[in-house]
């Protein structure tokens, strides 16, 4: 169980603590260090290294590695009045904040028409679960077919049912095109959220449920007075962890749009990549800029739901 | 009683409904890997007859993807086999010991693990270029190591620290050093736990995409996930066959689906639940 942070000084005082093991006596540093040095050599070297180097890039030029020219805030001022960045957050906001209420919904509201006694119910859950399992090359290769304007499913069964003139170019229409992406999303990751709230329901104490039944309270009553306010630290949980999981996404939108047409899926994820590694100027030093920030959003963010979502509630992410 | 039915209906349908909704996309990708370009354009949906299954050796040997599965199975094998050893070391000293800072590292571990990816690439490119593992194997492994080992130590961390304290004071009774209660008494018991963490590092490690793409350069080092992104960008009209790679890609994920289904989804959703 992860302590509880955000806190204050309570939470400090127990960060300093040393450690809640039993085992004190006789261990040695070198023990110690033979446990965890190696560990604590990959972390330092390839994530903490890393970051602060990224973030010590974003103050210099660097299109020739070997020479970087120092320019101080300038690639930040830069970015200030980058509106590729802007749209690109923007772009990610929306992604971050809708995906994942349409992913803990549609989970939740699986999940209640498995708990529902139905047959099947373990071939469904696996059935379910699959496009978890499927990397994000593979489903963006699959939909790119599925929203094909000509032969995709999509267009066919909106043609079938007489419903023609809502075919569309999904991925070729700015206005759709964010829209499609997060349908995809939701597609891969909702099977996710519906393992992890069935098990939180299966969990809830049956008597509530029963006593609910007895007062004839109907499904819509107890979902809304009893299982969703149950489970909310399940909820919450899986919420954060698909915002912060979003803020990240990169795979879907590059093989899929490269945040095209005209930025309307940018992120800021293949805006840093796309800066970085597939621009014409060859500079690392602005899209460290943009990472960096990114970096100070991302930590603010999290740490603002923590305080919002769950005063009162332990804090695990 | 009537509407009672009913509503049983309804929910039947929006099962049947859900579940071709989300197998219908994988099953479709199956029918075509069997499937040539010229029988998918006359008929998208058609069913496979005859199957091609031919199409897979052609795929396997002539579009390189024997190439991509060896190094997706290289550098995911060695990667989570190294971070199943380091984590649970790492993992076991701050579940076990008590010294000062235990907390502090174990805090900063796990804080690690909301950090946006870019924060790193930039530097880690560069730093990999410098020591010459830029466009290696050796390198991508060890940024694969460094990316999956907070979680796994936090994991492996909340199980280890339940095992009774009772075990190791018997296991010191009987004379056992620091490192026989590690192989002899840790790893053993905390089997279940390490097993659902190698699965998820497994999975999440054989789709990874970004690291790939960026410190990868050489088309024969390439992984699975970059080389069909590579090879669809270079047929992109041959649907047929990026279908077959597709399926040859995730063929050991749905080997080991099939046979341990609970165990992968217990793995996959470790990391939310607890």
């Amino acid at each position: 169980m992860p302590q509880q942070v955000g806190n204050g000084s309570a939470a400090w005082r127990r960060l300093l603590r040393p450690g809640t093991g039993g085992d004190t006596s006789g261990a040695s540093w070198l023990v110690l260090l033979l446990f965890l040095g190696p560990a604590l050599l990959v972390f330092g070297a390839m994530t903490a290294y890393p970051m602060v180097r990224t973030i010590c890039d974003s103050f210099f030029t660097i299109d020739d590695p070997d020479k970087p020219i120092w320019v101080g805030l300038a690639n930040y001022v830069t970015l200030a009045g980058d509106g590729t960045f802007r749209r690109a957050v923007v772009n990610t906001l929306i992604w971050s904040v809708a995906a994942p209420v349409l992913d803990v919904g549609v989970g939740l509201l699986l999940a209640l028409c498995l708990y529902a006694k139905v047959p099947f119910t373990r071939f469904l859950r696996v059935a379910w679960f699959t496009p978890v399992l499927l990397s994000y090359v593979v489903v963006a290769i699959v939909w790119l077919w599925l929203y094909n304007y000509d032969w995709g499913i999509v267009n066919v069964l909106f043609r079938a049912i007489g419903l023609g003139g809502l075919a569309s170019a999904w991925l070729g229409n700015p206005h759709l095109a964010l829209g499609s992406l997060i349908f995809i999303d939701v597609w891969k990751w909702a099977g996710f959220n519906m393992v992890v709230c069935l098990a939180a329901i299966h969990s809830l104490p049956s008597e509530v449920l029963e006593a609910a039944e007895l007062d004839n309270c109907g499904w819509g009553g107890k979902l809304r007075f009893v299982i969703v306010p149950m489970l909310r630290p399940t909820l919450l949980n899986l919420y954060i962890l698909a915002f912060v999981a979003k803020m990240k996404v990169f795979d879907l939108v590059w093989i899929m749009t490269q945040g095209g047409p005209l930025w309307s899926t940018e992120t800021v994820s293949t805006y840093v990549y796309k800066r970085a590694f597939a621009w014409n100027t060859f500079d690392l030093g602005y899209p460290a800029a943009i990472a960096s920030v990114w970096f100070g959003v991302v930590i603010v963010t999290v740490l603002l739901l923590n305080r919002l979502l769950r005063s009162r509630e332990r804090v695990e992410f | 009683m009537l509407s009672r039915a009913f509503s049983r209906g309804g929910l039947m349908a929006i099962l049947v409904a859900y579940t071709a909704f989300a197998g219908f996309p994988f099953l479709w990708v199956g029918t075509m890997s069997l499937r040539t370009t010229t029988e998918i354009a006359y008929n998208h949906y058609g069913w496979p007859s005859p199957a091609h299954w031919a199409k897979f050796r052609t795929a396997w040997i002539d579009s390189a993807f024997n190439t991509y599965f060896a190094n997706s199975a290289a550098v995911v094998i060695g990667s989570v086999a190294v971070i199943t050893l380091v984590g649970s070391a790492a993992a076991h000293c701050l579940a076990r010991y008590r010294f000062p800072g235990n907390r502090l590292i174990y805090f900063i571990l796990f804080s690690s693990i909301i950090l946006p990816p870019q924060i790193v690439l930039i530097a880690v490119y560069q730093t990999l270029v410098e020591y010459n593992l830029y466009d290696t194997l050796w390198g991508l492994g060890l940024v694969y190591v460094s990316l999956q080992l907070p979680l796994t130590i936090y994991l492996l961390e909340g199980f280890f620290a339940r095992i009774p304290q009772d075990l190791f004071d018997a296991a010191k009774v009987d004379g056992y050093g620091d490192f026989e209660i590690f192989f002899r008494l840790v790893l053993p018991v905390g089997m279940p736990a390490i097993a659902t963490t190698v699965i998820l590092n497994f999975i999440l490690l054989w789709n990874e995409f970004l690291f790939a793409v960026v410190l990868i350069a050489d088309d024969d080092l390439r992984t699975l996930p970059v080389g069909i992104q590579r090879f669809m960008g270079d047929h992109f009209q041959d649907i047929g066959m990026i279908a077959t790679g597709v399926m040859i890609s995730v063929l050991p994920v749905v080997v080991v689906y099939a046979f341990f289904s609970e165990k992968l989804i217990q793995g996959m959703t470790a990391g939310a639940v607890k």
